[in-house]
């Protein structure tokens, strides 16, 4: 018998078509079923979804052979393969991964609300049969994987700022792996929650929107440390929707937060997101949705995956710290502002920032601005430094991985989606101005 | 009455379902196929005459002539309606001039149960391939029914009457 790898049958796995299985009780007496979910693990190891407690299950708990026949949704290519039950696993991000997809997979199929993830049970593939039948030729998927990676980790690697950085990843996954819909988040651990650095694709960036860990693709993935991939629509794990229940009934509904809305479709058909890591931490989650399902196969995660663990180590070295900080240097004179001035109010509980009646943003973002803004009224200044900001006791950076360059980006497209009439605007490693195009009168409130 | 008398089910039966055919060998492993019709003679109504590829189907077929111990599901896609039947005396018949007839139209219907979930109609045609000559043929008499819709009941059996 010859051993073929799981590796090269992953598209068997997707759930597009239903694969088989037979077990066979200690009587020797078969049995076979339909199985909702059979999911690629590693080159050796598949896992099946444990949903309900029925004759298969009772089977491999006695006898752990079982056979599974499986198809190719593209060519019809079949194979069987034989498998042996391991354990079964009920939480941790093997379990998290297949309880995303089994969502999809249910909605797909009719069958939400019916289908509810007990376990993932693990099995070693003992051997791969490929059978004989009429098969139709394979189907290319979107760009070659290998030389889109190739391009991207070498325009990422040219970068030498945080904010080229990020354009560069969105114009990478955009020319080179056709991912229209893109955000990438960067985690606030203290709060447990992302909020959106960059986005593209839609009509404003939602740049400081935020997204809960363990809410929706982004934050299962977040708080898992694992891709998670859905590659038909999945309700529950639209992000938007799934934000806007959790703040409807969840603990924060008395809280009433100000919420920058979430940009991003309204029924994404596939989604994948990716954390960030570097050094062990989260560093931030990339994140694409398309309109289309099937559109994210385990080779583009995967490659979404070596993208990103080049990505997270270059945001870790592209964060200035103090040492990098120059200072400001001699002010050029702003241009007088003209015009009805702006009322600007700011609230210390959160630091959150109304332009006019309007909220802008809240946290250290809306600290830093209500600083510069303070700044330029009583000092006059435009021209400020990463330096400053972070040597000011009332901003309360964290001494360590203060993600002050992130900010400063989310912050200046935050003014960009609003329109505002203040802008910030890099001026130099570790410098910024601030632009206003109408005087303001600063309330604190 | 035997099973597949049984008005509920010969209706399910009759309706050109989803079908995977499973067997056992003497060491205790499984294996399966897919089924590419099915039919009942009316010479014996009480058995189930199953068709499948025979280059696709050698170790089902090797397992079933040392025991003859059986399973069968059938699954309507569209509703997710699945039953199991399983029988103790299957055997390889040969081929009937109705059972070479019997493909055509199976395949038919499956495309139709398939198209509301955007498979492609080439796709089912080449997974459902198999020509006059590749034809297997088995048959047994199903002794006991399972309901196997997916749900918590899936794996109960049937009593008379009942459809999955």
């Amino acid at each position: 018998m010859r051993l073929l790898s799981m590796d090269r049958l992953r598209n068997c796995l997707e759930g597009v078509v239903p694969s088989g299985i037979a077990t066979c009780a200690p009587d020797g007496t078969p049995n076979v079923t339909y199985i909702s979910q059979l999911m690629y693990v590693d080159e050796a190891h598949v896992a099946i979804s444990f949903q309900f407690f029925n004759k298969t299950r009772e089977n491999i708990l006695a006898n752990p052979h079982a056979c599974v026949l499986m198809m190719d949704p593209d060519t019809a290519a079949r194979f069987r393969i034989l498998i042996r039950y391991l354990r079964t696993e009920t939480a941790g991000p093997l379990f998290e991964r297949m309880k995303a997809k089994l969502a999809g997979i249910a909605s797909h199929s009719g069958m939400t609300g019916v289908f509810h993830l007990r376990g993932a049970d693990i099995y070693r593939v003992l051997d791969i049969e490929p059978v004989q039948g009429r098969e139709l030729p394979p189907v290319d998927h979107g760009p070659a994987l290998l030389p889109a990676l190739r391009r991207s980790v070498d325009a990422l690697a040219a970068c030498r700022s945080l904010d080229r950085l990020l354009d560069t990843l969105g114009h990478c996954l955009e020319q080179h792996f056709a991912l229209e819909y893109q955000m990438l988040l960067m985690p606030d651990e203290a709060a447990q929650r992302l909020y959106i650095v960059t986005s593209r694709g839609y009509a404003t960036s939602g740049a400081g929107a935020e997204i809960p860990y363990g809410v929706g693709v982004i934050g299962v993935a977040a708080r898992e440390r694992t891709p998670i991939r859905i590659i038909f629509p999945a309700a529950e794990y639209a992000y938007g929707r799934a934000v806007r229940e959790q703040l409807a009934g969840g603990e924060l509904a008395d809280r009433l937060e100000p919420l920058i809305p979430l940009p991003g479709l309204a029924e994404p058909s596939s989604q994948l997101a990716v954390p960030v890591l570097a050094g062990g931490r989260l560093i931030a989650v990339l994140y694409v949705e398309s309109a289309q399902m099937c559109r994210f196969g385990y080779d583009l995660e995967d490659t979404l995956v070596a993208l990103c663990a080049q990505l997270g180590p270059s945001i870790v070295a592209l964060q200035t710290d103090a040492a990098d900080d120059e200072l400001p240097r001699g002010e050029a004179p702003a241009a007088p502002a003209a015009g009805p001035p702006l009322r600007v109010r700011h609230f210390a509980r959160d630091d959150s920032v109304f332009l006019g009646d309007d909220y802008l943003i809240k946290g250290v973002a809306g600290a830093i601005l209500w600083k510069l803004l303070r700044d330029h009224q009583t000092l006059g200044r435009s021209e400020f430094s990463n330096r400053e900001l972070r040597l000011d006791p009332a901003l309360r950076l964290p001494e360590v991985s203060d993600n002050l360059d992130a900010r400063l980006i989310l912050l200046s497209r935050r003014l960009t989606d609003r329109n505002a009439e203040l802008r910030i605007e890099k001026t130099g490693r570790g410098r910024f101005r601030l632009q206003l195009s109408r005087p303001v009168l600063l309330e604190d409130a | 009455m035997s099973i597949l008398e049984d008005p509920a089910l010969a209706r399910f039966v009759s309706g050109q379902m989803s079908m995977h055919v499973a067997a056992c060998d003497a060491r205790g492993f499984p294996t399966l196929v897919r089924g590419v019709g099915y039919r009942i003679d009316p010479g014996q109504p009480a058995r189930l005459r199953v068709l499948v590829p025979q280059s696709q189907s050698e170790p089902v077929l090797r397992a079933l002539a040392a025991n003859g111990r059986i399973a069968v599901v059938l699954s309507e896609p569209a509703s997710h309606r699945t039953l199991q039947l399983k029988g103790g005396d299957a055997r390889v018949e040969s081929v009937e001039p109705a059972d070479v007839a019997a493909m055509a139209p199976y395949v038919e219907a499956m495309v139709d149960h398939l198209r509301a979930f955007d498979t492609p109609e080439p796709f089912m045609r080449a997974l459902l391939a198999c020509s006059a000559g590749e034809l297997a043929v088995v048959s047994f008499t199903p002794a006991e029914v399972f309901g196997q819709t997916p749900g918590p009941q899936a794996g109960a059996r049937l009593a008379s009457g009942e459809a999955p």
